[in-house]
């Protein structure tokens, strides 16, 4: 098998292994809150939002990449608030990508988790409460275990969308080999200098992976049907 | 009175047909550095040619390569790489002489530093952080790049500092958002009336790296098309070549 | 306000109905929530529950839950509720539901046996609430509530969701519940019978305002009362079980004696008090006892007095137990008129028919 691929290429694979994994954690974390309040709020801003929690749905990858360079650069908002914190600016980093990753992959964690929650409903946590749970409480020991398969889809979807992700790591990432040079991003390259059988094997080698990954995610998913 | 509507009907639509037969259409590929040069030309060449359009399409050189290998119809091709063309005449697509018409060159660019001051040791300077090229595993620019900064002997101070971009307008971007501080683009880029504004350049040295001959050629599927032909003939009149030299499309012996 | 008193003045507004109730509920024995949907029974509960929060003050046995200053949120009320639907967590077993509450209430250390043994459900605690049909998950919703040792217990409808022989089997525990606790349960329903069988106060509710709130004795009695709407007259007794002689059981009420068959009433033990509720169109009058008729029950009384009945050509006679207890007689028009029945008159009560524990024809 390492004969099949270059150092190189397996360089990429493992870097976007890192990536989208790194992303998913983040997104897990991120994302609950915003679900949470999704799911439960009345309020009039839940539409505007949920909208803007969605754009990334819409939106071409390279608009927003093209964006996230601007802003995250020493002209650009968050590139300020990298500068004010003392941090080392985004963009060709690792962890720029991952901040890129976060806004791309976001509906794709926080639409499962949204509709999971709202599946939960107020019964339960009500129930909670009248058990003496406080609202902490109620949320860690009802809501989430409830919940839990909106977890694992929006984990799964997290993970696989980045794993795919193109346009928005061309635009700010710079192509670094061990930072920021992901297994989409190689087999571009080598589409571009005409090296199609080095695409072919990347891409064989990446298709082989991202299906032996849902495959044992899917499986080990609960079945509602089984008791 | 009838009878006399239908003659002059059909009268005119032969008229019509007459005309359409002498009038041609070109479809060119050309590289995405030549946008407002092959305009110029183009426009020069419609004004002295009426009857033929030309329709141009601007792109990578080496999709267009692919594209045309897999019978794309493409009348005439302009390369930024003299290999591309090359290529297509091994395999007999080309009809004619492979015609150069520049040398690529590279210079420095900065839209925060002087760059007109610089020269290629500055770059190992710390204040320069990132410095911008096009990806030289694919982009001819790119590999021109990288081999001007070896030839100058300060590549082991510059590598670490390199992100690359995917084609030179993207490096020249990567410079203006800020995020590169210096960035190594096409002589044609820079004197874009779009980027000739918001920077100066410095001009590298054509003998710090190997020549960069673009050339044009007309293809199989242009062989029988009279204005392709007319219009590669009038790519090398003086009128043309004074308009590429503005765009900073120069051939050796010709005057910067 | 004494301090053994539940004591409310809540304002709740919403937009099509608003709820204003200033009641002291009693603090001890079952106090029945009647009224039709929408009269904002449940809507009082959740608000006694915390899980609304209206304007006003809330006292529990001089605890204030709720006044000017301060609203003391549902998880820190020592309370216990149960759902109209069980409202279980479907990722515990039932084991792990009553486990819940008890773990969170500190009484890790209590054991749930009796609890489990008074509901019966011994033989599901390590189910999913998935696997338990809907009297069970009734059941162990009880049970959860129960496992909190709470100091009041609220019950929404706990009967409503479920069919006639369902009802009939949940019944019992909830009687043993209103026996073998010492604490005030509020008891949400629409159905009369389960009031008549349960409760010992009633408040009856409407379009968001308390119409009446009275011990269980005094609201039977009212003719016009909302619990019989359109239906005969119920009178609720008590009495006391004692032996069994023949197969006859014998309940002495009032120092007379009524027999019923004793496997009618499996759980009368000589010594206890039971509960019976004679229909009205059950109980006919004489004025003389009769021992040559088959009627066995038949208990002497003063006649307090004569109102309409619901049908036109019939009265409801009020008459007075010995020991004060109200006996309601449903008879003609005619029949009255002629035995020349006026308040004061001793007569005897004919009762046909005994509901006890167990049966759910009222």
């Amino acid at each position: 098998m390492s004969l099949l691929l270059t150092a190189e290429d397996w360089q990429t694979i493992g870097l976007t292994i890192k990536l989208a994994g790194t992303v998913t954690l983040c997104l897990f974390v991120v994302g609950t809150p915003i679900a949470w309040w999704l799911g439960r709020t009345a309020s009039r801003l839940k539409g505007p939002i949920g909208a803007v929690v969605a754009l990334p749905l819409v939106l071409p990858p390279s608009v927003l990449g093209f964006y996230l360079l601007l802003a995250m650069g020493p002209y650009g908002f968050i590139g300020h608030f990298t500068n004010w914190l003392g941090v080392h600016p985004l963009p060709f980093t690792f962890w720029g990508l991952v901040v890129a990753s976060t806004f791309y992959s976001l509906p794709f964690m926080v639409q499962p988790l949204q509709n999971a929650f709202e599946a939960v409903g107020d019964k339960p946590l009500e129930a909670a409460a009248t058990l003496r749970a406080s609202p902490w409480d109620a949320f860690f020991s009802v809501a989430l275990p409830m919940a839990l398969p909106g977890f694992l889809t929006g984990g799964i979807l997290t993970f696989a969308h980045t794993v795919g992700e193109f346009g928005v790591v061309l635009m700010i990432g710079g192509n670094l080999p061990g930072e920021t040079r992901v297994a989409s991003v190689q087999i571009y390259d080598h589409v571009e200098a005409m090296e199609y059988a080095g695409a072919h094997r990347l891409s064989a080698v990446m298709l082989v992976f991202s299906f032996l990954v849902l495959l044992g995610l899917y499986a080990w998913r609960p079945n509602p049907k089984k008791a | 009175m009838f009878k006399r509507c239908q003659h002059l009907i059909i009268g005119a639509a032969l008229a019509l047909g007459m005309a359409s037969a002498y009038a041609e259409k070109v479809t060119i590929a050309a590289a995405a550095d030549l946008k407002y040069a092959m305009a110029d030309v183009a426009q020069a060449f419609e004004k002295s040619h009426p009857n033929d359009k030309l329709d141009i399409v601007y792109g990578s050189s080496g999709k267009a390569l692919t594209q045309i290998q897999q019978g794309a119809p493409y009348d005439l091709y302009f390369s930024a790489d003299i290999d591309y063309p090359r290529e297509l005449e091994k395999a007999g697509l080309v009809v004619g002489k492979i015609t150069p018409y520049a040398f690529g060159r590279i210079v420095l660019w900065s839209t925060t530093m002087d760059a007109s001051k610089m020269t290629l040791q500055s770059l190992a300077n710390p204040d320069i952080k990132h410095i911008a090229i096009a990806n030289p595993k694919h982009a001819p620019y790119g590999m021109r790049a990288v081999e001007a900064i070896k030839s100058a002997g300060v590549w082991d101070q510059v590598e670490p500092k390199l992100v690359y971009a995917e084609t030179v307008p993207h490096a020249a971007q990567l410079v203006e958002s800020g995020n590169a501080q210096v960035a190594v683009l096409s002589l044609s880029l820079v004197l874009n009336p779009q980027i000739a504004s918001k920077g100066k350049y410095w001009l590298i040295p054509d003998k710090l790296h190997q020549p960069l001959e673009q050339a044009y050629a007309i293809t199989q599927h242009g062989e029988h098309n009279a204005a392709a032909k007319a219009f590669a003939q009038y790519m090398a009149q003086p009128e043309a070549r004074a308009i590429m030299q503005r765009y900073g499309f120069v051939l050796p012996g010709e005057a910067k | 306000m004494a301090a053994d008193t539940i004591d409310l003045d809540l304002t709740l507004r919403w937009p099509e109905f608003t709820l204003r109730v200033a009641q002291s509920l009693p603090g001890r024995g079952v106090t029945a929530l009647f009224g039709h949907s929408g009269s904002g029974k449940t809507t009082l509960l959740r608000c006694v529950a915390g899980l609304e929060r209206p304007q006003g003050t809330l006292r529990f046995k001089g605890q204030s839950w709720q006044d000017g200053n301060i609203f003391l949120p549902a998880y820190k009320r020592p309370l216990g509720y149960v759902f109209q639907d069980a409202n279980l967590f479907p990722h515990l077993s039932v084991r792990g539901n009553l486990r819940y509450g008890m773990k969170r209430a500190g009484r890790g250390m209590v054991r749930i046996d009796d609890i489990v043994e008074l509901l019966g459900i011994g033989h599901l605690l390590e189910r999913k609430p998935a696997r338990l049909s809907g009297g069970e998950r009734q059941r162990v919703g009880i049970a959860r509530a129960l496992a909190l040792q709470p100091q009041l217990l609220l019950m929404d409808e706990p009967l409503s969701a479920l069919d006639i022989k369902r009802k009939q089997e949940i019944l019992p525990y909830l009687e043993r519940l209103h026996n073998e606790l010492d604490i005030p349960i509020l008891y949400v329903t629409h159905a009369p019978a389960e009031v008549l069988r349960l409760a010992d106060h009633v408040v009856m509710m409407g379009g968001g305002q308390v119409q009446a709130s009275l011990p269980l004795r005094e609201a039977v009695a009212q003719p016009d009362s909302p619990l019989f709407a359109g239906q005969s007259h119920v009178a609720v007794i008590q009495a006391r079980a004692e032996e069994a002689t023949d197969g006859l059981r014998r309940l002495q009420v009032a120092g007379q004696w009524l027999r019923v068959p004793e496997d009618a009433c499996s759980s009368c033990q000589p010594g206890k008090t039971m509960r019976l509720q004679l229909a009205a169109r059950d109980v006919s009058i004489s004025l003389l006892h009769l021992p040559e008729i088959s009627i066995n029950n038949q208990l002497q009384a003063r006649v307090v007095d004569i109102a309409p009945a619901a049908h036109p050509v019939n009265v409801l006679v009020r008459l007075e137990l010995g020991d004060g207890q109200l006996l309601f007689a449903e008879i003609t028009r005619a029949s009255r008129e002629r035995l020349e029945l006026h308040p004061g008159m001793l007569v005897w009560a004919l009762v046909k028919a005994v509901a006890l524990a167990g049966d759910m024809t009222a």
